[in-house]
């Protein structure tokens, strides 16, 4: 393993080991925080806490002007340490971070402090006991940073190559566009063959062409491309590691396993089809009743005179919208996790209307009806789609948002009964041949790799980005982004996007030979350590502390010793730590024990 | 006009919206130079000046400063603002851009943002970033958080009395400035160019520019934000608190009368937003959806649309026909309600907000040879391969000028942009 | 001056309950202000004597909200519980009720559960 850490020190301004100055900024938020918190009380009394130096109010802390005041601060006032008292950190931790190194100051010497999200956005009714916490909480906040260390981010060399999970069309084209930019590409897929959902027969919208060929112009390109290297019928049976060195053990073809190396991580899982519960509007009762992608299939292996299902001829097809999406907990059945699908599947409502006008093409003679809640053909030419489907006489109903239609199997018909809207909710009965059901898409079961890597999800399963604006398509875990429809829903069109976003991370994060890391691990104080050898016991991996003899200000002597690029900085180390000589970095303990006293007392 | 000060990048991106700005940040941070011209004052595009985004509900302004601070405080990122693209012509080297500055009449490496100018100008004016609900002056900063924070003079309402020159403590104020000529070489090219949304007067039947308290929802924006014209929701004839707002989708699209047969994508999805803030900041107020189809289908976005029915919103399933006012300017819509068997009847609300679509801001392309969609925005050229790519090579795309499209749809598409852009220029380099 | 309110220290986690308190500000949800949220890697860097310690200086009641079972780190959970107990048995030899210490598991969604854990330290400290 390739952990050559190297420190370098970004700090130019070496003010910090003065007397301390901290500057106090208090941001309004526009509103979200000062319509609330009294933010000039704030700034007041925190302009008379001991060691503060400056204290602001600002209508925007994160805007250009609101940096450039902490800016000015630190290069003509003298400040060697920052407090902005704002929003959560999760939205400017990194912002100010910036400004700090802009103005010359150790980035790590700033503390945020939320008093938005934790402070005005939850105690609207008690403006005086929400200003109250806020000054507490900054005041802790000042006694964090005065007893802070500068930090410097720890430099790991990283494998210019990228793993990517999932060979599908977000996976190839990630692949693609990462070794255009020179980066070493793995391709780890399940399945026998790349193009995942599209490696079949069947023509996709809304550009009408079959799903196979585009899965065979991105597959052709990676197969034939050098830099990429594509594992089928593998399996990865464990990843670890961290950004910039992550190792994955795969299990190829032969049984046999290979370890690849990748400086970052794409998750190109992708969606399976919802699949109905048994008696769910019908299926598994009849053959009668089909999921969409079933239909597809029937529809393109159908002969030219008449579409068949076990050898009966079809005359009508019933569509049915929503199965497996936009679910209600207490009217719909929940799944295996014990939930409902509550979100929109995004794509079936296009796909069914597009699947509907190629029925009525094909076999005009076939009546077509279309049980929907609300029509999202959302795309640029999916409302063509859906004006051709009436002039093709697809017949549509509407259902109430809270009911739904009720399936029985009768002995050559399936019979609907739904209320439709559109004709002042009364109760339609409607017989056909055949009924679609209008399936919607669930996160491929990734539940090892979540367990491996610690990904987050969300509530709906599918994996969780950071933010859907500011970090779309990274995850809370360094080095690892997420592309295409493991993250959500999306056509085709969606995913090639999000798959090249994800690359674009990725080609930024490996375009210099090291990358930088939080520098938040534990570091041992040699002087006060005894030697005692309590603390690498409850460390929980491999190699990142262990006890080692050195020379101690002359002295030879045990003492603890960390491995940065291993070390997760959980700090169980330091709870056994009785004379407190290893902490983790940022996060010490006589740091909380200040705080926990700047908020105990009035 | 001065002439021709020349610069070279490899990435020319037209427009400093969401869009400009994302791919602008990832083709910086992965080691190019890159330069956005922008036609506006300050970069940010619409997103700076919308109240707070779906489905989270942040505030706008939250997520829009940073990523301004950052690209105007990148090492490899330019901006020219105010400024317009007069042509790019293709040459054997990559693209040639004219640019016109266009004069602040204020020297800007002067100007030290104090706002004496803004001060002291006795001239009011209609103020555009308020989408005409607020007042500017005719020398200001266009908004609070806008970059760079210098003052524009609007040459064709000032009065010449002079009195911004004599407070300027700087000495900056210019009143011959002349347009400046500047030409930029560059490899590349990402048209970032936004949207506009459909006039309010594009359909005759909804009373749009005519009825004082039909607004559109860039307004209505507005007076939620939290920096907004008046600090408070209410109605443009009188000033009141209005009681009953109603919201009117697809207004300005699905339509083929107004020649606009396209979903807009984001209309359901920021009358939803809009209405949920509506009834934080109006709890007593009634707020009706009139919808065709509520097309939430972003990621979270049915969860937000539970909650707004949750909190009471009322969602109506009807077309709205014709709109009109009464004697106190109360809007009246004839509606046909769809649960009810398409029965007309007359509703009456103290304010109604257009669900305006989104059109192409920019349809020509600068004299470049690009291949549109027959809605005039821009085509891709590979769809099922890679979306970013246009008919001429090297020019790449993203956001809503090549269609509409929510915020983090744009996002995620100006960093397939920035990827093309950057493989390309590898390409080229070698 | 409003009446002094007992105050109560949340500890929290930047994986998941740190979040998951910041969603239910994002859900405009309220709870009472005498809430204290710090963050942590994880709890299980605190010693015993820092709970001890804290109710010393006057903090009436300790809510540790760790990721549970979508802990990042290894073994830390175990540790932490383990711990907790350690701090139960010097609560009780100092005579501090132990309802004012509570050990739970806070996701990044957990709303509900963030304010019911709220509700019920409001009581245990309010005897």
């Amino acid at each position: 393993m390739s952990e050559q850490i190297t420190e370098k020190d970004h700090t130019i301004n070496e003010n910090y080991r003065q007397k301390p100055k901290v500057a106090v900024y208090v941001c309004h938020c526009g509103g979200n925080i000062s319509d609330i918190i009294d933010v000039k009380k704030v700034a007041e009394e925190l302009s008379k806490y001991p060691n503060v130096a400056i204290s602001r109010e600002y209508a925007f802390m994160c805007s250009s002007t609101g940096q450039d005041y902490i800016v000015e601060d630190i290069r003509n006032n003298g400040i060697n340490r920052v407090v902005i008292a704002a929003c959560s950190p999760a939205l400017h931790e990194l912002t100010f971070r910036g400004a700090l190194s802009r103005a010359g100051l150790n980035p790590y010497l700033y503390e945020h402090v939320n008093i938005r999200e934790q402070a005005s956005w939850v105690h609207k009714n008690d403006k005086e006991g929400a200003t109250l916490k806020a000054i507490s909480l900054t005041k802790a906040g000042v006694e964090k940073i005065l007893r802070q260390d500068p930090l410097n981010s720890i430099r790991v060399e990283a494998v210019r190559g990228v793993a990517i999970i999932g060979g599908g069309i977000a996976g190839m084209r990630s692949a693609l566009s990462c070794a255009d930019n020179g980066l070493d590409v793995s391709i780890m897929e399940k399945s026998g063959s790349l193009g995942g959902n599209l490696n079949r027969k069947g023509k996709v919208y809304p550009s009408g062409k079959e799903a196979f060929e585009i899965a065979n112009e991105l597959s052709k390109k990676v197969l034939s491309n050098p830099k990429i290297k594509v594992y089928l019928n593998s399996e990865i049976s464990f990843i670890g590691g961290y950004v910039g060195n992550f190792q994955l053990n795969v299990k190829k073809s032969d049984g046999k396993f290979e370890k690849v190396k990748a400086g970052a991580i794409i998750m190109a899982t992708g969606f399976s089809h919802y699949k109905p519960q048994k008696g769910e509007y019908g299926f598994g009762l009849a053959d009668r009743v089909v999921t969409l992608p079933e239909f597809e299939n029937l529809l393109e292996n159908s002969g030219e005179k008449a579409l068949e299902i076990s050898g009966k001829k079809v005359s009508s097809v019933a569509f049915m919208h929503c199965v497996g999406s936009r679910q209600i907990d207490g009217i719909d059945a929940p799944g295996k996790n014990g939930k409902v699908n509550e979100y929109c599947s995004r794509i079936c409502c296009g796909s069914i209307i597009s699947s509907a006008n190629r029925l009525k093409e094909k076999f005009p003679e076939i009546s077509v009806f279309d049980i929907y809640t609300d029509m999202r053909t959302y795309g640029m030419e999916h409302e063509k789609y859906y004006k051709k489907a009436s002039e093709n006489d697809i017949i549509f109903f509407r259902r109430p948002l809270e009911e739904r239609p009720k399936v029985e199997i009768g002995v050559e018909k399936v019979n609907i009964k739904t209320k439709d809207v559109l004709t002042m909710n009364e109760e339609m009965e409607i017989e056909a041949d055949l009924l679609v059901l209008g399936t919607g898409m669930e996160p491929n079961d990734i539940s090892d790799l979540v367990e491996y890597l610690k990904l987050p999800r969300s509530s709906d399963g599918f994996l969780q980005e950071v933010h859907p604006k500011l970090r779309p398509v990274e995850v809370a875990n360094n080095g690892i982004f997420l592309a295409g429809t493991a993250q959500g829903p999306m056509d085709i069109k969606e995913t090639l996007q999000a798959a090249n976003t994800a690359s674009v991370k990725a080609a930024a994060l490996l375009s210099s030979p090291d990358i930088p890391l939080d520098p938040f691990v534990a570091v041992v104080d040699e002087d006060k350590c005894t030697g005692c050898g309590l603390c690498p016991k409850e460390c929980s991996y491999e190699g990142a502390l262990i006890m080692i003899e050195k020379d101690v200000k002359g002295k030879k002597k045990k003492v603890a010793s960390v491995n940065p690029a291993l070390c997760k900085g959980c700090g169980a180390c330091a709870a056994v730590c009785e004379p407190r000589a290893i902490n983790v970095a940022g996060w010490t303990l006589d740091q909380f024990d200040a705080m926990v006293e700047a908020i105990a007392k009035e | 006009m001065s002439e021709n000060k020349e610069f070279v990048c490899d990435s020319l991106i037209i427009g400093s919206g969401i869009a400009g700005m994302q791919a602008a940040l990832d083709i910086g941070d992965a080691g190019y130079n890159v330069i956005m011209v922008e036609k506006s004052p300050s970069i940010g595009g619409k997103m700076i000046s919308l109240s707070k985004v779906f489905p989270t509900l942040d505030c706008a302004s939250c997520i829009t400063t940073p990523k301004m601070a950052a690209s105007s405080h990148h090492p490899r990122v330019k901006a020219f603002t105010y400024s317009e693209v007069e042509k790019i012509e293709k040459t054997n080297e990559g693209f040639e851009a004219e640019i016109i500055k266009k004069p602040r009449f204020v020297i800007e490496s002067e100007c030290i943002s104090c706002k004496k100018c803004e001060e002291s100008c006795p001239v009011h004016l209609e103020d555009e970033f308020e989408f005409g609900l607020g007042v500017k002056k005719a020398i200001s900063i266009p908004f609070t958080n806008a970059i760079p924070q210098l003052p524009v003079l609007d040459e064709s309402k000032c009065i010449r009395c002079a009195a911004c020159a004599r407070v300027c403590p700087k000495d900056c104020i210019d009143y011959l400035q002349k347009p400046e000529k500047i030409k930029i070489k560059a490899k590349t090219i990402i048209l970032a160019t936004g949207y506009e949304i459909t006039p309010m007067t594009a359909k005759k039947e909804y009373g749009g520019g005519r009825l004082i308290n039909v607004i559109s929802s860039l307004q209505a924006e507005r007076l939620l934000a939290p920096h907004g014209p008046y600090g408070k929701v209410l109605r443009p004839s009188d000033g009141k608190i209005p009681d009953s707002i109603a919201y009117v989708q697809c207004a300005g699209s699905r339509d083929e009368s107004i020649g606009i047969p396209y979903c807009s994508r984001v209309c359901c999805m920021y009358a939803v937003k809009q209405a949920m803030l509506l009834s934080g900041s109006l709890p007593l107020s009634e707020i009706t959806i009139y919808y065709m189809d509520i097309r939430a289908f972003g990621k979270g976005y049915e969860q937000f649309y539970n909650q707004a029915r949750a909190m009471g919103i009322n969602f109506v399933k009807a077309k709205v026909a014709k709109i009109t006012e009464d004697q106190e300017h109360n809007v009246i819509l004839r509606i046909d309600k769809q649960e009810e068997g398409s029965v007309p009847m007359e509703v009456k609300h103290d304010m109604v907000v257009l669900s305006q679509g989104l059109l192409p801001s920019n349809k020509n392309f600068f004299g470049l040879n690009i291949e549109k969609n027959e809605y005039d925005f821009v085509a891709s050229s590979k769809p099922d391969f890679s979306p970013a790519l246009t008919s001429t090579e090297g020019v790449f795309t993203a956001g809503t000028a090549c269609g509409p499209k929510d915020i983090p749809d744009t996002i995620m598409e100006a960093g397939s942009a920035a990827m093309e852009a950057v493989n390309y220029l590898k390409s080229v380099k070698i | 001056m409003p009446e002094k309110k007992p105050k109560i220290l949340i500890i929290t986690t930047n994986h998941s309950s740190y979040p998951g308190a910041n969603a239910v500000g994002q859900a405009r949800l309220s709870y009472d202000s005498n809430t204290y949220i710090i963050r942590v890697p994880d709890p299980v860097m605190f010693p015993e004597n820092f709970y001890m310690k804290a109710f010393e200086k006057g903090i009436s009641g300790i809510i540790i909200m760790s990721s549970g079972s979508d802990c990042p780190y290894e073994g830390a959970y175990d540790r932490l519980s383990k711990r907790i107990q350690n701090v139960y048995k010097l609560m009780k030899e100092k005579n501090i009720n132990i309802n004012r210490l509570k050990l739970t598991t806070i996701c990044t969604v957990c709303r509900e559960a963030f304010l019911k854990e709220i509700a019920d330290m409001e009581k245990a400290v309010s005897v």
